[in-house]
């Protein structure tokens, strides 16, 4: 059978509530625009993220391939002169271009380049040192000849032999204008350099050159071609460079040691060619051309492949990954309450429409007449709506993720009609309570039983989610799907509002009980009013779930916040950081004393920082950052950090060498332990334990762990000494690092720039928040956290207006036993306030219990740049905002309620209520 | 001679205005003498309940002059009509309007919290209702846990536990069937006895009149006695 349509029916129920189908559609709008635009405009991010990543690792990222020269040994026991090299260079970059295969095509034009090893400028009395380099690129690099002439070869006969052990080999360099003014050389002049073991070499200058654009990437491979350049090679060390050309290349060669120059081509990744697709397929197929690498002891001519490229690439990628999970973390919970509003909306509608639709029943019309005309409706507005929230995503995004809108569209679509056919249902069907108690009783349990049933699935789809989310963390390379693990915060909440949904009554009861003992009638009335509602589950579960998991987004946000600013101090130490290279012994203590003695700075501690220190304990190598700084002006810089303080270290200790001969830990070489702060991730050193820091030509020093080291730095495992207690142990101490704080700390360190690598926390804290994955989560949970309040506070709004004419029907007939209006008003808020109590303090304790649980597993220190999981930091002041929310909301509705009923009569009221 | 309790005069209610109003109420007048029991009688839509409304001040009337024991209504404001109400006049409605999650005995002590009475005094009266209202054995049930007669009863121990001069029962047997709503009549007949207290009774039931003082019909919104 047809059911039958009644078109002026569902023309007159859309009019007469056209406010609540209003409500719903701009519900499924807003959420259908934010679910369909996020994660479009997430995975535009996570392209941007990319692509800012491997701009951001510079050189780190560039793909290079080396190789020795072929064998030139000459038949006189010399060796012979090569004069295709340009063309042996040309044979490795063709071969490297033939192995990259499709990896070629996200790599710029590739540039060659043979370097020669350090040299020492032994004329005039700054530190100079000199390198000569051969750079081609697709273009040349092109240059003009201000002076002199392109290097020539340095012998008429090209593939002469070199003797054995005969005077440094002549090689003609070209030098840039700038290097032959700083050097005060032209053409023609022979440059007084010299190797590390002091042997001159025959370097000779051929002319002077002008780059035709200096701006060619051939150029950034040896930039010390163009300008000179201070600090590269040491501190206060001035690098210059002489090019040589294809002629002289030959030349170049024989000026060094065979395995001295190599064969180097460089590739540079094409950032604007990267996406997050390619990057996976990028990162594997780096990691099979590093599989075919021969190894740098390697003698033959394999070529040996270096690139940071896969690990830049893969931590991009956990980053995206972790900022896709929290986005659907938060997606899903808007996602989820905003469907808990569309079934309250729809059950606020069917409750206004329940005596027409008893009409329609009893005139005749069919259920399944009744499910259509109602599924057109809904079909009708949820279309119009999910059109517009997709057309604002497009616009926006340029695209709809129609996948994350599918809940709140169907919700919209299929609320209103279950809804009102179980109204219509229920109105008609002969629903006297059954007479016998027996009867009874088994309805009751039926009921009970399907609730709990209920209950035990969403709590076991919660805890399902919420262990693989800590098992397995919200990354999805760790083996795991997205959802479920991205669904547990709202599945959690769910689970904890039904726990409070049981306990709501068991509150107003107590509540009502309370009431009764005492001699206040208000309380009585209003403790009775609000035990009655509070057995409503929608209006529990979507407030308190609201205001949950808007305090999680806002906990997040805080978090992150922090967890921003706390990273960047671990990162950089201090306000400032300035490292040197280590073969500069005397200058770095010195410059700590000028950066000190600079106004504006409160302290600049000089330190020795190894990265990784081969330390071994108990015969495991146990590799960590060994920092040796004087520990007491450490100390007393960092406690002006938000920095944890730094534990004393005490004097050498002298070992105990006959007390506990057989403790497992103990070294075998007696003498004072160097006292060290240990931390390390794993856990594998305890107070107590020693270290062995291997030296060159000396025996293991040893180190005992007398403390914890304080979470100062973004190693996992740190080391802490004193520089004086090493020093008096026999270690030589080269510091290499200054932390200055201070408020002149980045200007004072900025100064000394050219003595090294200045990082200014400021400036790190900056580039973090202004990356595009950071801001873009962070104005997501903002949006979320806002946009579930908004939606709290609506759904507190709707369970309001659903329990209204209850409320204003039991208020009429307390008015006939006398009760004021103003009482009336009184007991209203006292219906409402458990609610609105509920949600404000139980929503908010739930989020953060929830955030206290989840902080660890959602990655955000992948966000942060931090070692570990960041603090979880509680947003004091959005909370206070949150929790007086709802509880205004009370004291907005109730007068507004009482308004709205002025202009009736009780008659009117008490005639139009059947309850 | 006693001076009537409710005095009624002129009064007339129309609802709406023009063509399509309705003069639910014209020209009415009478009296009430105290300790009787009178009867409103009427088809569906004659004015009982807009006549009743009028009377308890949950309406108003737009012409004439009510006055109930001595006070012209009138002249109240909404506080003065919520103290009439907490003092002289009770109601009993077709639809019991007992509060659900109270027991019978606390729904019969509402009232005597709004007039702040002492518990003990409270209870004892309940106590004594319940007793005259046959329920003393139902006390704690719940309206839920009731039959429809049991909650009227309980309705009418409420209207009476605040000793009010005047009862308005706007058909209080409506929803209950022949033999419940005999018995429930046959109450308020005692109560009227028992309690002194006047009622004023809409009903459609021939039993009723039977039962009542003084049968006042109305038809069209006037009355014929
Ligand atoms: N608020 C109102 N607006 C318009 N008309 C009303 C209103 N209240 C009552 N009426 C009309 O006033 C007339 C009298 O109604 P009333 O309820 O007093 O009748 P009744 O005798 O109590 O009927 P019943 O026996 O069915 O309860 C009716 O025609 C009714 O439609
Ligand atoms: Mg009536």
């Amino acid at each position: 059978m047809r059911p039958a349509l009644h078109w002026p029916s569902i023309r007159g129920r859309a009019r007469a509530d056209a406010g609540p189908l209003l409500l719903s559609a701009v519900v499924v709008a807003v959420v259908t625009f934010l679910a369909g635009a996020v994660p479009v405009a997430l995975g535009d991010t996570a392209d941007e993220a990319v692509q800012a990543a491997v701009r951001q690792a510079g050189s780190d990222a560039d793909v290079q391939v080396q190789a020795r020269w072929e064998y030139d040994d000459g038949s006189g026991g010399g060796r012979v002169r090569t004069a295709r090299s340009a063309e042996a260079l040309d044979d490795l970059r063709d071969r490297s271009l033939d192995e990259l295969g499709p990896l070629g095509e996200v790599l710029l034009p590739p540039v060659e380049l043979v370097d020669s090893p350090y040299l020492k400028i032994v004329n005039g009395a700054e530190p100079r040192s000199f390198r000569i380099d051969y750079v081609a690129g697709g273009s040349g690099p092109a240059v003009t000849w201000v002076s002199g002439a392109a290097p020539q070869p340095s012998v008429a006969r090209l593939d002469v032999e070199a003797p054995f052990n005969g005077p440094p080999w002549p090689v003609q360099v070209g030098v840039s204008e700038a290097t032959a003014a700083r050097l005060g050389v032209k053409a023609g002049d022979r440059l007084q350099v010299e190797d590390d073991n002091r042997n001159p070499k025959d370097v000779r200058v051929s002319g002077v050159f002008r780059p035709t654009d200096p701006g060619d990437p051939a150029w950034q491979a040896a930039p010390w071609l163009l300008n000179p350049v201070h600090g590269r090679d040491g501190a206060g060390i001035t690098r210059f460079g002489g090019m040589v050309s294809k002629d002289s290349l030959p030349d170049f060669r024989l000026a060094f040691e065979p395995d001295q120059t190599n064969r180097i081509v460089r590739f540079s990744p094409d950032p604007a060619l990267l996406t997050l697709d390619s990057a996976q397929r990028i990162v594997s197929a780096v990691v099979r051309l590093k599989a075919t690498s021969a190894s740098s002891g390697d003698r033959s001519t394999e070529s040996q492949w270096w690139t940071q490229l896969d690990t830049v690439l893969s931590d991009v990628q956990d980053q995206i990954d972790a900022a896709t999970a929290q986005a659907a973390v938060l997606l899903i919970a808007v996602t989820t309450v905003a469907v808990l509003i569309l079934l309250l909306a729809a059950e606020l509608l069917a409750a206004r429409r329940s005596p027409a639709l008893t009409v329609a029943r009893q005139r005749g019309a069919a259920l399944p007449s009744l499910g259509l005309e109602l599924l057109i409706e809904s079909a009708l507005v949820a279309a119009l709506a999910a059109g517009a929230g997709a057309l604002l995503s497009a616009l926006f995004t340029g695209a709809v993720a129609a996948a994350w809108t599918l809940p709140v569209v169907l919700a919209g679509l299929l609320a209103g009609p279950a809804f009102g056919v179980v109204r219509a249902f229920r109105a008609t069907r002969d629903r006297r309570v059954p007479a016998n108690r027996g009867a009874r009783l088994v309805a009751r349990r039926t009921a009970a039983l399907r609730r709990l049933t209920l209950e035990l699935a969403v709590l076991a789809a919660a805890a399902t989610a919420l262990t693989l989310l800590n098992r397995h963390g919200v990354l999805p390379s760790a083996g795991g799907t997205v959802l479920l693990p991205a669904a547990a915060p709202a599945l959690a909440v769910l689970t904890g509002a039904a726990l409070l949904l049981r306990l709501l009554p068991l509150i107003t009861g107590l509540a009502l009980r309370q009431a009764l003992r005492s001699s206040r009638p208000l309380a009585v009335f209003g403790a009775a009013r609000a035990a009655s509602a509070s057995a409503r589950p929608l209006p529990v579960l979507t407030l308190v779930g609201a205001a949950a998991l808007a305090s999680f987004a806002l906990a997040v946000t805080s978090t992150v916040d922090r967890g921003l600013t706390d990273g960047a101090w671990r990162t950089v130490g201090a306000d400032a950081r300035l490292r040197v290279a280590s073969d500069s012994v005397v200058t770095v203590p010195e410059t700590a004393q000028r950066i000190a003695a600079t106004p504006g700075v409160r302290h600049a501690v000089a330190a020795q920082v190894v990265d990784v220190a081969p330390l071994v304990v108990a015969d495991a190598e146990r590799p960590a950052r060994l920092v040796i700084v004087d520990s007491a002006a450490y100390r007393a810089l960092l406690a002006e950090t938000p920095l944890p303080a730094l534990p004393s270290l005490p004097a050498a200790l002298s070992l105990p060498t006959a007390s506990s001969p057989a403790a497992p830990n103990q070294p075998t070489a007696s003498g004072p332990a160097v006292p060290a702060l240990v931390r390390y991730a794993g856990g594998h050193v305890r107070t107590g334990d020693h270290l062995k820091l291997p030296r060159q030509a000396a025996p293991a020093l040893d180190l005992v762990a007398t403390g914890i080291a304080p979470a100062v730095d973004s190693s996992e495992d740190l080391v802490v000494v004193d520089a004086a207690t090493m020093t008096a142990a026999g270690y030589q101490v080269v510091p290499d690092t200054i932390w200055v704080t201070g408020p002149g700390a980045g200007q004072a360190a900025a100064a000394h720039s050219g003595e090294g690598l200045v990082d200014l926390r400021a400036e790190v804290e900056a580039s973090r928040r202004d990356a595009p994955l950071v801001t873009g989560l962070i104005r997501l949970a903002w949006a979320s956290a806002a946009m579930l309040l908004a939606l709290g506070l609506l759904g507190f709004a709707l369970s309001a207006s659903a329990g209204a004419p209850e409320r204003w029907q039991t208020l009429s007939r307390l008015r006939t036993l006398g009760l004021r209006t103003s009482e009336a008003r009184r007991v209203a808020a006292g219906e409402l306030l458990p609610l609105a109590l509920l949600a404000a303090a139980g929503g908010p304790l739930l989020g953060l219990l929830l955030i206290h649980l989840t902080v660890g597993p959602l990655s955000l220190r992948l966000l942060t740049a931090q070692p570990e999981a960041p603090p979880l930091v509680l947003p004091w002041a959005a909370l206070t905002v949150l929790f007086l929310a709802f509880p205004a909301m009370v004291a907005a509705v109730v007068p507004l309620e009482s308004a709205l009923r002025r202009r009736r009569r009780l008659a009117e009221v008490l005639r139009v209520g059947g309850a | 001679m006693t001076k009537p309790i409710v005095e009624v005069r002129g009064v007339h209610r129309t609802f709406g205005a023009g063509p399509t109003a309705v003069h639910a109420l014209r020209d009415v007048s009478f009296d009430v003498e105290p300790g009787t029991m009178v009867a409103l009688v009427g088809r569906s839509g004659s004015g009982k309940t807009t006549l009743l409304n009028v009377i308890g001040g949950l309406d108003r009337a737009d012409r004439g002059s009510l006055s109930v024991d001595g006070t012209d209504i009138t002249r109240l404001d909404e506080d003065g009509l919520s103290r009439l109400r907490r003092e002289k006049v009770a109601y009993v409605f077709q639809t019991f309007g007992l509060i659900p999650v109270l027991s019978a005995a606390e729904n019969v002590g509402a009232p005597l919290r709004l007039a702040r009475t002492p518990a003990a005094d409270r209870e004892k009266r309940v106590e004594l209702l319940l007793d005259l209202v046959g329920l003393a054995a139902h006390a704690e049930q719940r309206p839920a846990e009731l039959s429809g007669g049991q909650q009227q009863r309980v309705a009418i121990a409420r209207a009476l536990a605040a000793s009010p001069r005047l009862l308005i029962a706007d058909e209080p047997t409506g929803q209950l069937d022949a033999e419940t709503g005999r018995s429930v009549m046959a109450l308020l007949r005692g109560v009227v006895e028992s309690e002194g207290v006047t009622a004023l009774v809409s009903t459609h039931d021939p039993v009723m009149m039977a039962l009542a003082d003084r049968v006042i019909r109305i038809s069209d919104g006037r009355l014929h006695e």
